[in-house]
């Protein structure tokens, strides 16, 4: 029997040690330059002395009234970090679900949890304006639940979910169009909510994305090694002693809580949740302690660099650029996985 | 790391899926110490009367592992009493073979913790015992069958419960590893534990088992000692005559005889 091979064991863990390290040094420097260009670039172009100078915390009175002031403090600023935010979250909540449900293609889009929220958060203009959010929740869970039970009853979980997930996306979807169409008064605000944009995102709404992150990404980074054996599928987390329904029924409950804050926030914005964490798991393996945190950094600074891109195209609705691009990168991988 | 053995003791349990139960009122104990076979044809419950045992499907009638009832044991408990080896061996996952091997440690493993180094020892040690440690950094979605077959039982090695489920472990496995595969279920037999084994080659799983049960339609109809399995049983199993070989050494070996009945 040859000797056991320790050194390979410190050399391999040192190797994926170095390339965590490397790739969340990069990460962060890009989110720096992206917040740095979300910043000082716009209509109105300031330059990055002056904008060191009005977010300094010594910045006298009468300046922090300016208008330049204003917009870096009160419009760019919030508008980075509640893009920032709401991919962080989208990602976390994408690789919670693919995850949970060992199912590389499920995300909050896919799986209609955000269809549901939309159709959920348009019911609540019926209502009032801040029935929304609580609407949207109970819509994004309605439909996680929905879709699960279709899955479940058709005879298995793997494809059937998605499939369950086509069918709810396209049901609800029909439904918010019938809510349009019945909303009389109510349509201009139903459908600008939808078309969902950062254009207009305020400090407080950056703040509700980042509190939503959080109720994401924290327990699942805590249920981390659990979420490990159950991504393996046919049951093995639940083999090896994990309540795999009480695991499941928090985090989803978390994810589709996070969904349903951005959703009523700031629209469908679809895909993320599936390219972010497949990347990240292509450079740093499967585990998901790691996994949860470098999708958050990755989705955070693909969804703050498409809202850019976006609004250079003349305030384009960035779910409508995640879409085009998400699209055919969901292509790509059912290929690849054949 | 001792525990005590673990024997269970089950009465008129019923299960299956649904409204359709497979496993119809058995009754039988399974002893520690020892490795106990279950044997009959394709759908005759095997696989249900596992998962039974494992706390995976709801039952009636009376099942305790060491006097306690199995419905009555958290999933968590049952992870440290229980090491399963299911049928099925699809890994959807990317993870390294050292990082499924580790998973054996997870019941052991509070929340916030470190895994402590002594792991780290227990996994190597059961890579070596199943003669996988030239895969042990390679993604367990890249192995073959018989690989994943042996990357599952270092698994539940490391886990080390006192009761170890296996579903035809070696199925997709050489006749080697499948020769190695029922050593090391002696051993842990030898060692007090409980090893109950699904196995389709009666052959490999009588030679390997002290004790067999025998299924057929959900329901028991034999059990008893492995080495005094006769021609009798065999035939009421698989509704066709079987007649024993015996090898010089002395081992005997059961095929289907080719004569019509």
């Amino acid at each position: 029997m040859p000797p056991l091979p320790v050194g390979d064991l410190e050399r391999w863990r040192s190797r994926l040690h170095s390339r965590r390290i490397c790739l969340g040094a990069a990460l962060g420097v890009l989110l720096f330059l992206t917040a740095l260009w979300r910043i000082t670039q716009g209509e109105w172009s300031i330059s990055l002395s002056r904008v060191f100078e009005l977010l300094s915390p010594f910045l006298p009175a009468v300046e922090s009234e300016t208008a330049e002031a204003l917009v870096i403090r009160a419009v760019r600023l919030p508008r980075f970090f509640a893009a920032a935010g709401a991919g962080g979250l989208l990602a976390v909540s994408g690789a919670v679900l693919q995850g949970l449900l060992a199912n590389p293609l499920a995300e909050p889009y896919t799986l209609g949890i955000a269809s549901g929220a939309a159709f959920g958060g348009a019911l609540g203009f019926f209502f009032s304006r801040l029935a929304v959010t609580p609407m949207a929740f109970a819509g994004a869970l309605g439909s996680l639940v929905l879709v699960n039970l279709i899955a479940r009853k058709s005879g298995g979980s793997g494809a059937y979910l998605v499939l369950a997930g086509i069918v709810v996306n396209a049901v609800l979807s029909a439904g918010v169009t019938f809510l349009k169409a019945v909303a009389d008064d109510k349509l201009g605000a139903i459908v600008l909510w939808l078309m969902g944009s950062f254009s207009g995102a305020s400090p407080e709404d950056a703040q509700m994305v980042w509190l939503g992150a959080a109720v994401t990404l924290i327990p699942a980074w805590l249920c981390g090694r659990q979420l490990d054996a159950v991504s393996l599928g046919e049951g093995q987390g639940e083999m090896l002693g994990i309540d795999e329904r009480k695991l499941r029924r928090r985090l989803l409950c978390a994810s589709s809580l996070g969904t349903a804050v951005t959703v009523s926030s700031f629209g469908i914005i679809g895909f993320v949740g599936l390219v972010a964490p497949h990347i990240m798991r292509a450079l740093i393996g499967p585990s998901h302690r790691p996994l949860l945190v470098f999708s958050f950094l990755s989705g955070g600074l693909m969804l703050a660099f498409a809202d850019g891109a976006a609004q250079r195209m003349g305030e384009l609705p960035v779910g409508v650029l995640t879409a085009l691009l998400g699209g055919p990168f969901f292509c790509w991988i059912l290929v690849k996985r054949k | 790391m001792t525990e005590t053995p673990l024997s269970f003791c089950f009465r008129t349990l019923s299960a299956g899926y649904g409204g359709h139960e497979v496993v119809k009122g058995v009754s039988a104990s399974i002893d520690s110490g020892q490795v106990t076979a279950l044997i009959g044809p394709n759908g005759s419950g095997k696989s249900t009367l596992l998962k039974t045992l494992g706390g995976f499907l709801p039952y009636r009638g009376r099942l305790a592992l060491g006097g306690r009832e199995i419905r009555r044991c958290s999933r968590r408990e049952l992870g440290r009493l229980l090491g399963v080896v299911a049928q099925q061996t699809v890994m959807k996952a990317a993870f390294s073979v050292y990082d499924v091997i580790g998973f054996g440690r997870l019941p052991y493993q509070p929340l916030l913790a470190r895994r402590p180094p002594a792991d780290d020892r227990i996994i190597q040690a059961a890579a070596e015992r199943l003669e996988i440690e030239p895969l042990l950094f390679c993604p367990v979605t890249e192995l073959s069958g018989g690989e994943r077959q042996r990357v599952l039982l270092a698994m539940v090695l490391a886990q080390n419960p006192p009761v170890f489920l296996l579903d035809e472990p070696t199925s997709a496995m050489d006749p080697r590893q499948a020769q190695h595969a029922f050593q090391l279920m002696r051993e842990l037999a030898a060692g007090g534990k409980t090893v109950v084994v699904i196995a389709h080659d009666i052959n490999a799983a009588l030679s390997c088992a002290d004790r067999y049960l025998a299924l057929r339609g959900g329901e028991l109809i034999a059990g008893g000692r492995a080495d005094r399995i006769d021609e009798s049983v065999l035939e009421a199993l698989y509704d066709t005559p079987f007649v024993p070989y015996i090898s010089a050494e002395g081992d005997k070996a059961w095929h289907p005889s080719s004569k019509k009945r």
